[in-house]
């Protein structure tokens, strides 16, 4: 495992004992709800369904598709913010 | 796509496996507490004799990727890598767990499979999660259960909500003087909280005979959401009116105000079959906490707070109300002068530019404290004597509708007339400045007045306006109601109009409901 994927598990571990991983994961479904991110994303799976047919639509069928339009989709003030959050969770328990 | 799961999940619920799953789910994907956010596992029974210290792929040490668990060993591994579809292929064991979201793969069907009993146990987990999180109950979307199905299946009909659809409006026949019948029943018909109970078949009728007048209100509403467009008779309600509250029988014009009251007091005396019942069984039968849907919905609390002149000592009581009613300017009874200090006039948005009074204005009045007279001297605990004092009301807990009525009908001793004065109404309103804490945070030198507009708990939005035209003697009511967000229509008995935002504010302004703007759950 490469130094900079180390550092991700660590600091991801740390995120986790510490039950700030589920609270970030909170403040993220807010936003992007609040953006309405999810419910384009809900249409977007629709769509997917739609073209595929809804007898023969697999769940792998639509990560594939929407993952990277999800990511695309996010919105920048909400990448920041989450960003912010971890900065400044890193910056009090700095012993990482 | 039902969840009758595969015949692959079906080998696995064997033996001890519910233990097993739970344990997973517990440690894995929903981590309630501290310890199982460690991740230590050690359940001797189920045979898991490792340590498994931290979610990680076990082939590359990721936990990205989509993380999968497998369900008969101690397993991790990436989906996106296809790790654990190696272990899957290798060791033929072929379901393994979505550690996100709890998902079950099915690595020989090669599809998430959805299986009943698993589904149950997942749901359970979670909810226990939540609650260890401090979370409580949260957002999950409906699922039909098998009788709705049925139902669904059984009436193929759908209704579209459009923007511009008319649903839910429908006018009323007027049956000799009614207007005044008809303008509240416009009013219920569209208080959202009220249509939502009675469109899912919230009541559960314990009356013997045929005169519930909620189940009456209950046809009402299937009536008026039918999408039939030809005015309603409502004949059979004006009769169970009739035989319930006797002072409003005959074909007199009524006021509307006391119909108002006269309905709400009925209906709540026969939501007895919709009271909440307490953890053993039994029925709330307190009357003084009735948890009927009138009650959830129109039931504030006044407080009255009686200040006696020589010792300060206050006497708090607080009485229970549906209606806030409102003296105008020009009664018998002083409007003018008012105490000054007055920012709630901008809290609200209202204009004193042409002189016209304000609801504001009357909710001023309304609490203002007022100075009993010597001829009015009330005992005080206190003292132990009669002495002068001084009694203010304000409001303690703020219904959901919020119903306000301008006193326009003077009914003294010397002179029975209708005071027309035009008083302004806003179409959002803010009770903050009214609020019994709020006249506490004031008494205490502390100037809350930013924060408090900050506080969205006392916001509220106009729904529905009852407006009366003429005389005493010979009058007609109308009302506007809100139908969409921004869409006003007037209601005149069989005919509905579309209306102005303007024509709305402009009307004179007999009763006004007004509804919370957020509700939150209890």
């Amino acid at each position: 495992m490469s130094k900079d994927s180390q550092m991700r598990s660590a600091i991801n571990q740390r995120l986790i004992e510490m039950g700030e991983r589920e609270r970030l994961k909170e403040l993220l479904r807010a936003k992007l709800v609040e953006c309405g991110w999810k419910d384009q994303m809900k249409a977007q799976c629709k769509d997917v369904i739609r073209e595929k047919g809804l007898e023969h639509v697999t769940v792998e069928d639509l990560v594939a598709e929407i993952t990277p339009k999800g990511r695309a989709l996010v919105p920048d003030s909400v990448k920041k913010e989450l960003l912010q959050r971890i900065r400044a969770f890193l910056a009090q328990h700095s012993t990482l | 796509m039902s969840p009758a799961g595969c015949s692959h999940v079906n080998a696995y619920k064997v033996d001890n496996w519910r233990p097993n799953l739970r344990v997973i789910y517990q440690c894995f994907v929903w981590s309630g507490s501290a310890e199982t956010r460690r991740r230590k596992v050690l359940q001797n029974d189920a045979g898991w004799t490792a340590l498994a210290k931290s979610c990680i792929c076990h082939m590359c040490g990721a936990h990205l990727n989509r993380l999968h668990s497998c369900l008969y060993c101690v397993f991790f591994g990436c989906f996106t890598k296809k790790h654990i579809h190696d272990h899957a292929k290798n060791k033929r064991h072929n379901l393994a767990i979505d550690l996100l979201y709890g998902g079950i793969y099915c690595f020989v069907c090669q599809d998430y499979i959805y299986d009943k009993d698993m589904e149950q146990i997942a749901k359970e987990e979670q909810r226990k999660a939540w609650k260890l999180q401090g979370v409580g109950e949260k957002y999950s979307t409906w699922e039909p259960t098998k009788r709705e199905l049925d139902l669904l299946r059984h009436n193929p009909k759908r209704r579209k909500i459009t923007t511009n659809c008319t649903i839910g409006l429908r006018g009323l026949i007027n049956l000799g003087n009614t207007c005044f019948m008809n303008c509240i029943v416009q009013a219920l018909t569209h208080t959202p909280l009220l249509r939502d109970f009675f469109l899912s078949d919230r009541h559960k009728c314990e009356m013997q005979s045929n005169s519930c007048l909620v189940c009456e209100m209950s046809q009402l509403f299937q009536e008026f959401y039918s999408g039939h467009r030809s005015p309603h008779i409502p004949f059979r309600l004006l009769h169970l009116v009739w035989t319930h509250a006797r002072h409003l029988a005959g074909y007199e014009q009524q006021d509307a105000h006391e119909f108002l009251i006269a309905a709400l007091d009925v209906l709540h005396r026969h939501c007895k079959g919709d009271t909440t019942r307490d953890d053993n069984g039994k029925k709330a039968n307190n009357p003084n906490h009735c948890n009927c849907i009138i009650d959830q919905i129109f039931t504030g609390g006044l407080q009255s707070d009686v200040t006696c002149q020589v010792c300060h000592g206050v006497s708090t009581t607080i009485d229970p109300f549906w209606d806030i009613s409102l003296d105008l300017p020009g009664s018998s009874t002083p409007f003018w002068p008012l105490s000054p200090g007055g920012d709630c006039g901008l809290v609200n948005g209202e204009s004193h530019l042409s002189g016209a009074t304000t609801l504001t204005d009357c909710l001023r009045r309304f609490t203002r404290p007022e100075h009993l007279g010597s001829s009015a001297k009330i005992k005080c605990g206190g003292c132990h004597s009669y002495q002068e004092s001084t009694k203010q009301l304000t409001m303690k807990k703020l219904p959901i509708v919020a119903c306000f009525h301008l006193k326009r009908f003077e009914h003294s001793a010397k002179l029975r007339r209708k005071i027309t004065t035009y008083v302004s109404f806003p179409l959002e309103l803010d009770m903050t400045p009214f609020m019994a804490s709020s006249k506490e945070s004031r008494m205490n030198g502390q100037y809350q007045q930013t924060v408090d507009v900050l506080n969205n708990d006392n916001k509220y939005s106009l729904f529905a306006v009852v407006n009366h035209q003429g005389t005493l003697e010979s009058g007609h009511y109308t009302s506007f109601i809100r139908q969409h967000k921004d869409q006003w229509f007037k209601c005149d008995d069989a005919i509905i109009t579309k209306a102005s935002i303007k024509d709305v504010l402009d009307s004179e302004g007999y009763l006004l409901f007004y509804h919370k703007q957020f509700l939150e759950y209890e």
